[in-house]
């Protein structure tokens, strides 16, 4: 495929690892802006989720946030941003914290659930307090779930800042933005390419921290994304 | 009906599920397979409508060897009843019970016509029709199960732990149940159980097996109990055989007594008289319309006026009685245990007082019924009859002279089980 | 520059522009509903054949669920490669999507069926494809809804981020108000969207409530 080839070529050649427009620099802003907004997120909405779970109540909040966060544009939402705050440089972090609250609050909220009531009846009995059975028993054994839920948030999240690039963020969706404007479509498969391994590399790096998180005994508990 | 020719299951691993098979199962019978669990008994029922093939050997039904079918066409000429029930929740009660008819082409019309038909035989109303699986309890659900099992009337039935799941008492109303089914329809039906009196009281024959997968012993269940093959057997059974064995007994042959038994408008002046007569410690005192009263002590009678009339003398309560020639010998027995005079009432299909029996009498029949039962045994296997209440029906020549009837089954609602 | 006093929205614009919304939004939906079907039709063969031979299970999950993690734009922008300029930049990479949220549906649908149901069905002499199709199929439906529930839902979503190749249903306010300045068609798109899916999302439940009449009887009776 020579769209491919053209694209290869435009990411080996040597101006693109220089600059405040190369590789690097694209990258390293990519990765900010990602682990910015999923780390306010989750400090969002994992308490969150973890209060409506153990207090067995919210749940209709949660099944909403869920559906909402899907249904919620992502394009149109940074272009609300950055319209209403008249073109603020900051008007991408609301749609990305945004976008990444609903997976994190459903799979806590659910993970905390999932724990049952068996447990929580057996360490209510043992004499713990509300607080310790949702930070000793309940919270560990949704570990799996929440950690799926913080993995698909940052896919989330990643694809949300690809997307930002069009009302003028930095990352790796620069490339894309800026090669279809200039109907450049070596830079465009380029910058598509990049923003894939970079997604996969985050998978990985969930994966991993995952299965190095979660005891044995969980594992089997984990339904995924 | 049924055939098992050196049947073998054994699974990868070296586990031998059943172990050299020969076993007969006659038309028109309940053969039950009973055992603890790990004996082989689901397996050796599996193996006849191809759920699971055996090793070695062979499995004949009607003559034919049940690998000369495919296993689909096999299944829809076998009903099949399973603890679960297994009921499809998506279709409603008279679906579920018309599936095999609409699977081998009948009109749904037809086909839920029957299942309504079905549904009156064991026992449901035709309301339920129309509902899912769910709305049922377990006992209904079971009783679908059945339904469906009988729907294309396949002339064999499996039925795997079908009332395992139920409580005892919906359990032991199955049973019964099923005890009138197959009165009405004669089908060859093999019956798994690790209930050794589920096997007693529903099968006519018998089939025990010992872990590891072989028989240990097949008769029917009178048999079982008085001859049990080996010590196995015999722990199997459990530790009251004897007693649960006189439930076979018919009280047919039970001789009464009348002469202690007095009306309540006679004297105790007369009623003194004739317990010196017939020598009896306690008088029954009965109604004009000959119903039990109670009971009088003959030393008690001394202390009252010779012209007081019976009925008005305080009477101890004469608590179970028992149908005369009715209820089986176990019935009597335990009429007679409870009783606080050692003496048990016989009374008819009224209530009326038949006469009165004693550990006497009932120790004499006992041993007429055994020597019966002996005799009968000798000549053959003794025929399996029905077990409507009242027939010694089919009992062979054990009826003849001796006055006493070997019982073809026990007696429908007596539950079987030592409280 | 938005116009002080007129309120969040310009409905003298939407009802000046019903024709126009009226396009696009059904240009959405087409751009939506087509990946759906097509990853159900791939789905429901490709999940009956991974429950019925596990090992096939997760291969295929782990490679939808590889691509269910990559950035839409992204792949969209790939396409292009492919495809030029056109829809099927967008219904590809949203059928893919949908076959990682389908094919799970499937299978875990299928494996949901109670083991007892399935014996006694092949017991009775159903064989193995009558079985499929008349009992563990129809007790399969509502776990594969929830799965097209999800689907549909973010497919309609999604589809406006092609509007950045020009192919974007509602997406198209989108790029249109930016650089209009006016927030008014972004009101609409978002709305519009919004509205869209869970309408889908609605329909989907009245159908599985359509096709359940067992699961009916059972919440009237909760």
């Amino acid at each position: 495929m020579s769209a491919l080839g053209s694209a290869w070529h435009w990411l080996i050649s040597a101006q693109q690892w220089h600059g405040a427009n190369g590789i690097p620099a694209r990258l390293a802003e990519h990765a900010i802006y990602t682990g910015i907004s999923l780390a306010i997120a989750v400090a969002v909405a994992l308490p969150a989720g973890l209060l409506l779970g153990h207090s067995r109540r919210g749940g209709f909040v949660a099944v909403s946030a869920a559906n909402l966060g899907r249904a919620l544009p992502t394009l149109g939402l940074l272009v609300l941003a950055f319209t209403v705050s008249s073109a603020s440089p900051a008007a991408w972090l609301v749609p990305l914290v945004v976008l990444g609250i609903p997976p994190v609050l459903v799979n806590a909220y659910e993970g905390v659930l999932g724990a049952g009531e068996d447990l929580r009846d057996a360490a209510v009995g043992m004499g713990m307090t509300g607080r310790q059975v949702l930070l000793r028993v309940e919270m560990p054994v949704a570990l799996p779930l929440i950690i799926a839920g913080i993995r698909t948030a940052a896919i989330q999240v990643v694809a949300t800042a690809t997307i930002a690039a069009y009302i003028g963020l930095g990352g790796l969706g620069r490339y894309i933005i800026d090669g279809l404007a200039t109907k450049d479509y070596a830079m465009v498969a380029g910058g598509a390419i990049l923003v894939v391994a970079f997604a996969l590399v985050i998978q990985i790096v969930f994966t991993v921290t995952g299965r190095l998180a979660v005891p044995a005994g969980l594992r089997h508990r984990a339904a995924g994304s | 009906m049924i055939t098992f020719e050196g049947v073998t299951k054994r699974y990868p691993g070296g586990v031998v599920a059943v172990d050299g098979l020969d076993l007969e199962v006659p038309a028109g019978q309940t053969m039950v397979l009973v055992g603890p669990s790990g004996c082989g008994k689901t397996t050796s029922l599996r193996m006849v409508n191809r759920m699971v093939d055996p090793t070695a050997g062979r499995i004949l039904l009607g003559g034919r060897d049940v690998r000369g079918s495919a296993p689909a066409e096999l299944r829809r000429g076998i009903g099949y009843v399973i603890q679960q029930a297994g009921l499809f929740p998506h279709r409603t009660v008279e679906d579920n019970i018309a599936t095999v008819p609409m699977l081998t082409g009948w009109k749904k019309g037809r086909a839920r016509g029957r299942a309504r038909e079905l549904m009156d035989l064991v026992g449901l109303d035709r309301q339920m029709a129309r509902r899912y699986p769910h709305q049922l309890s377990g006992g209904q659900q079971q009783r679908v199960g059945v339904a469906r099992a009988l729907a294309a009337d396949p002339p064999v039935l499996l039925m795997d732990e079908p009332f395992s799941a139920v409580d005892p008492i919906i359990r032991a109303s199955l049973q019964d149940e099923l005890l009138r089914i197959q009165a009405e329809l004669h089908k060859t039906i093999v019956l798994v159980t690790h209930d050794v009196e589920e096997a007693i009281k529903v099968g006519d024959q018998v089939a025990v097996f010992r872990p590891g997968g072989k028989l240990a012993q097949v008769a029917p269940p009178e048999r079982l109990l008085g001859s049990p093959a080996d010590d196995y057997v015999e722990d199997f059974l459990g530790f009251d055989r004897g007693i649960r064995r006189l439930s076979f007994f018919g009280s047919a042959g039970l001789d009464l007594d009348v002469e202690a038994i007095a009306s309540a408008e006679a004297t105790v002046g007369m009623a003194r008289q004739q317990a010196k007569d017939a020598g009896q410690p306690w008088l029954l005192v009965v109604s004009p319309q000959r119903l039990p009263r109670g009971w009088v002590a003959a030393a008690d009678l001394e202390t009252y006026a010779d012209g007081t009339a019976l009925g008005d003398v305080p009477l101890s309560p004469c608590g179970h009685t028992f149908r005369a020639g009715a209820d089986s010998l176990r019935a009597a027995l335990d009429a007679t245990v409870l009783s606080r005079t050692g003496r048990a009432v016989g009374v008819d299909a009224r209530g009326r007082v038949v006469g009165v029996t004693s550990y006497e009498k009932l120790r004499a029949a006992i041993q007429v019924a055994e020597e019966a039962s002996e005799s009968a045994g000798a000549r053959g296997r003794l025929a399996g009859g029905t077990r409507e209440t009242g027939h010694a029906g089919g009992a062979g020549a054990a009826a003849g002279g001796n006055g006493a009837a070997a019982w073809p089954g026990p007696v429908p609602g007596e539950s079987g089980g030592t409280a | 520059m938005n116009d002080e006093g007129q309120g969040l929205v310009d409905w003298a614009w939407v009802t000046g522009n019903l024709g126009l919304i009226a396009y696009y939004a059904w240009q959405n939906l087409y751009l939506a509903l087509v990946p759906v079907l097509i990853g159900l039709a791939v789905s429901v063969p490709l999940g009956i054949a991974c429950a019925r031979w596990g090992w096939l299970y997760p291969p295929v999950l782990g490679v939808t669920s590889v691509l269910y993690a990559l950035p839409a734009l992204a792949l969209f922008a790939l396409m292009i490669a492919w495809a030029g300029l056109t829809e099927a930049i967008v219904i590809v990479p949203l059928t893919l999507y949908s076959l990682a949220l389908l094919i799970p549906g499937v299978v875990d649908g299928l494996r949901a069926v109670p083991e007892p149901v399935r014996q006694s069905a092949t017991a009775m002499g159903f064989g193995p494809v009558r079985r499929l199709v008349q009992v563990e199929l129809p007790l399969a439906i509502p776990v594969v809804i929830a799965g097209l529930r999800v689907a549909t839902v973010s497919s309609i979503s999604l589809v406006s981020v092609g509007q950045l190749m020009g192919v974007g249903g509602l997406g198209y306010f989108f790029t249109d108000g930016e650089q209009r300045d006016f927030p008014t068609e972004v009101y609409v798109g978002i709305g519009l969207i919004v509205i869209l899916a869970f309408a889908a999302d609605a329909l989907l439940v009245l159908l599985r409530w359509s096709l359940t009449p067992w699961l009916r009887a059972r919440e009237a009776a909760a």
